[in-house]
This record gives structure tokens, C-alpha cells and sequence, in this order.
């Protein structure tokens, strides 16, 4: 990026915010985009036979939400751990 | 650029269609909690009011730039890009054109570059277009027909002028509704005019001429032109450019003939004034400012108007109704006649 670039304009009393809330942003589009292409997806998977929506669709059995326990608190670990503020490495 | 670099047209429309959907959040949700009874300084102190002016801001900047912008989308594949024909008779280029100043040195509403000179920058004119007015004005193109109607309203000109026409959406309504009249549209972008050109084609009509020429100071022979219009023109220019464009209008008109523009005017009190000049910061459109400040009826009259109206006008069904409580563009009809 060019360094001679002017400064964006800022609209909030920190800084910090103006330019956070641009990556939740970034970031809403991007989910977003995902999320239609993988309703694109599905659909057309299921329109050719090769996908049971209704069955992708339906409520998980209590042994595959077991399965996907681990996974699932891993990534609420990974998720959640800066708000604890803690340093993870001595030093 | 490898397979997964490309912005597919898929992701590109549905970040476009995020992007807008967000705008028609802000135009209607995040407007309306805006305190209009409070002082100005007031309203700027809240947090509503910050998020309602980031907002405005930001979704522009990611609608023209970054990943999913318009302008990465056309850019992305510019060498498969061909600038259509420059060769048509409906078409006149002059390569030796100036531009000003106020034109190059601003990209006004945030689209990178401009409109002045890259090959694509009329498709990414064309697609930020459509959705100028996010709510209530789904069909944009709705604005210029009306404007139109309001025009012909009062009978058919035979010879008429669209100052700054783009690339023709301003132009279209009137070689449309008219085919007998003869049009010219003007521009300074040959991007947009090249593109025009090529609409017209397409649309099979013989009425219309696209000229890259400066709407200050046009070539024009005196008095041979009906009706001279302009539709979002004159908000980008500064005051002593108006003055120029006015008085060549007067200038270039029969006798009885009618001006009209189609433009940001009218702010009739404090919260009006306060969020269009806001918008234009953030939107980098200075000039909304000091042409809203001038007396343009002082500047009509002393070049010989006459049958001067300013009003505002009703770009979709409703949107003048006291109720009506969405964001939207203070759009005024700017009329007159040269005696
Ligand atoms: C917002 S656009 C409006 C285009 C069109 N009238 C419409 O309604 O879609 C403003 C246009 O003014 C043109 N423009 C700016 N200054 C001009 C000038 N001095 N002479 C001719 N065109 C100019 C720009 O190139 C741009 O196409």
C-alpha cells in the first residue's frame, strides 16, 4: 500500500474502533459470500441426486453432536482466549 | 491471476447484494433513530450518529474498492475488457481535450481513478449506478424517466442538449420518448461516452450524438438548442464552474427555450443541511457544499431567466410525504427560460 496515501477519515472517539469495525465488516461480507455459495452449492448438489437435503437438514443425533464436542469447545477455546488477556508464552 | 484470485461473479454479486442490503439498513433503521430536533452538535455526540456516519462512508468504500469492490471486479479482468468501437458517427472523441482541475484531482464518490480516463471506467460507472438511490428507487432508472415526463410535460423540444449525460442513462429517456428530436449528450469522460455510444447502437437509435466536450465552454453556435439539461452535474463543480455552465446554456438556447437541472438544491432546515454536508465529506464530494450555498436564482435572473422555478422534486412515489422518514438525496428540479 501506498504510504503517501491521505489518513481515512475517523468518526469514532477511538480510532481503534473506526478501523476494527472495517474488519468485522470485511469480515460480514465474507461470511456472506460463503454462505451463498454454499446454499449454490446444496442446491445444486440436490437438484443432480446427489445430495439429501432433508437429511442434512435434519436435527443431529445426540452421538454426532457428541462427536463434534471436541471440535466444537476447541474452537470456542481459540475463539475466546485474547478476552482472558492472559499471556500464553513466558516472558 | 491464478483460478482462486478471481473474484467470480457469484461472490461478486453476492457481496454487492450484502453490501446494499447493509445501505438499505442504514437508509431506513440507522437514519431514522437520528434525533432531528437536537442541536447538530448534539446528534454528533452520539454513538448512533458515529456508526450512522462510518456506515456512510465505508459501505461506499467497500461497494467501489477492495476484494468485492466494482472497481477490483472490472479491473480483475481488464485485458479481456474491449473498450467498445470509437468509430461510430454517433460518437465524436477529441482526443486534445483539458480536463479541469476539480475533475481529475478528486475521485469523486469514492471511485478509484475517476471517470476519466481508464477503459473500464464507464462499466464501473455503470454498475455503481444502479444503486445511486438504495431505497424506495429500486429502478433507478426510474429517476431519469420521470425527470423526463416532467419535462415533456409541456410539449416536445425539437433540438436538445444533456450536459454531462455519462454514459447516456440521462440521455436514454429522451431519444426513447422522442424519436423525431435530435439529441446531443456531452460529456468529459470518454470511458462513458464510448460506452453510451455503444448502448445507443444497441438500442437502434438514430437521434442521438455523443461528444467529448467540456460543458463550460462548448463549440455550439448560438441560440439552436430547444432545451439544455443536466442531471447530477452541477453538485460537482465548483461555484465559478456553474456560473460558466449557466451562462453557456443561456448562451447556446433559442430564445423561449428551457434550462433545466436536475440536482442536490434545496435544504430546508438545519438537519437537512447538516447530513447533506456531512455526506458530502464522506463521500469525497466537496463541492455539494458551496454550490448548495449559492443564490442560483440571483445568478439566473441577472443572465436574463426567466419563469424561474426551484423545487423539489419527487424522485419516487412518496418520498416527498412529510412521513416519509428514510435517507435520501435532497433532490431538486432547477427550471428557467431564456427570454
Ligand atoms: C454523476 S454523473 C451524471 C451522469 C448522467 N447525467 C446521469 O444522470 O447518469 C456526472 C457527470 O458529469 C461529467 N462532468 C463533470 N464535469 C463536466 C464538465 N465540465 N463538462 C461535461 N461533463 C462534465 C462527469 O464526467 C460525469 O459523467
Amino acid at each position: 500500500m501506498n504510504q503517501n496515501q491521505p489518513d481515512e477519515q475517523i468518526f469514532f472517539n477511538d480510532p481503534a474502533l473506526d478501523r476494527a469495525f472495517g474488519v468485522v465488516m470485511a469480515l460480514a461480507t465474507e461470511v456472506y459470500v460463503l454462505k451463498d455459495r454454499q446454499t449454490a452449492l446444496e442446491r445444486i448438489l440436490s437438484r443432480n441426486g446427489l445430495l439429501d437435503l432433508e437429511l442434512l437438514d435434519a436435527e443431529p443425533s445426540e452421538e454426532e453432536r457428541l462427536n463434534s464436542k471436541s471440535d466444537r469447545e476447541q474452537f470456542v477455546y481459540h475463539l475466546m482466549q485474547s478476552l482472558t488477556g492472559k499471556q500464553v508464552s513466558k516472558g | 491471476m491464478n483460478r482462486s484470485a478471481i473474484i467470480n461473479k457469484r461472490a461478486f454479486s453476492a457481496a454487492q447484494d450484502f453490501i446494499l442490503s447493509t445501505k438499505t439498513f442504514w437508509t431506513i433503521e440507522i437514519f431514522s433513530q437520528l434525533d432531528k430536533e437536537k442541536q447538530t452538535e448534539e446528534i454528533e455526540k452520539t454513538t448512533t450518529y458515529k456508526f450512522f456516519a462510518w456506515l456512510e462512508r465505508h459501505l461506499q468504500r467497500y461497494k467501489y474498492s477492495g476484494r468485492y469492490g466494482i472497481y477490483n471486479f472490472y479491473n480483475q479482468q481488464h485485458e479481456k475488457i474491449k473498450s467498445p468501437p470509437k468509430n461510430h458517427k454517433n460518437l465524436k472523441l477529441d482526443p486534445s481535450i483539458k480536463l479541469p482541475k476539480y475533475y481529475t484531482q478528486i475521485d469523486i464518490h469514492q471511485h478509484p481513478g475517476g471517470l476519466s480516463k481508464d477503459k473500464t471506467a464507464g462499466y464501473v460507472y455503470e454498475h455503481g449506478a444502479r444503486s445511486t438511490t438504495p431505497l424506495g428507487v429500486r429502478n433507478h432508472q426510474d429517476l431519469h424517466h420521470r425527470f423526463t415526463n416532467s419535462i415533456l410535460a409541456s410539449g416536445n423540444p425539437k433540438k436538445i442538449l444533456d450536459m454531462a449525460c455519462g454514459f447516456g442513462k440521462s440521455t436514454q429517456p429522451f431519444y426513447k420518448k422522442i424519436p423525431e428530436a435530435k439529441i446531443i449528450g456531452i460529456d468529459l469522460s470518454e470511458p462513458c461516452l464510448t460506452l453510451g455510444s455503444s448502448i445507443a447502437r444497441k438500442d437502434q437509435a438514430s437521434n442521438v450524438t455523443y461528444m467529448q466536450v467540456n460543458a463550460e465552454k462548448t463549440n455550439f453556435k448560438n441560440k439552436q438548442f430547444d432545451l439544455v439539461t443536466s442531471t447530477m452535474l452541477l453538485h460537482e463543480l465548483p461555484p465559478k464552474s456553474i456560473k460558466n455552465i449557466i451562462s453557456e446554456a443561456h448562451r447556446i438556447l433559442k430564445p423561449g427555450g428551457k434550462m433545466v437541472h436536475l440536482d442536490f438544491y434545496l435544504l430546508p432546515d438545519r438537519f437537512k443541511r447538516f447530513i447533506h454536508f456531512g455526506h458530502s465529506k464522506r463521500n469525497n464530494e466537496p463541492y455539494m457544499v458551496s454550490f448548495a450555498k449559492m443564490d442560483i436564482t440571483g445568478i439566473l435572473k441577472t443572465l436574463g431567466f426567466s419563469n424561474i422555478t426551484i423545487e423539489p422534486f419527487e424522485e419516487a412515489d412518496g418520498v416527498l410525504d412529510p412521513e416519509y422518514q428514510a435517507w435520501r438525496f435532497p433532490w431538486t428540479l432547477i427550471s428557467a427560460e431564456k427570454q
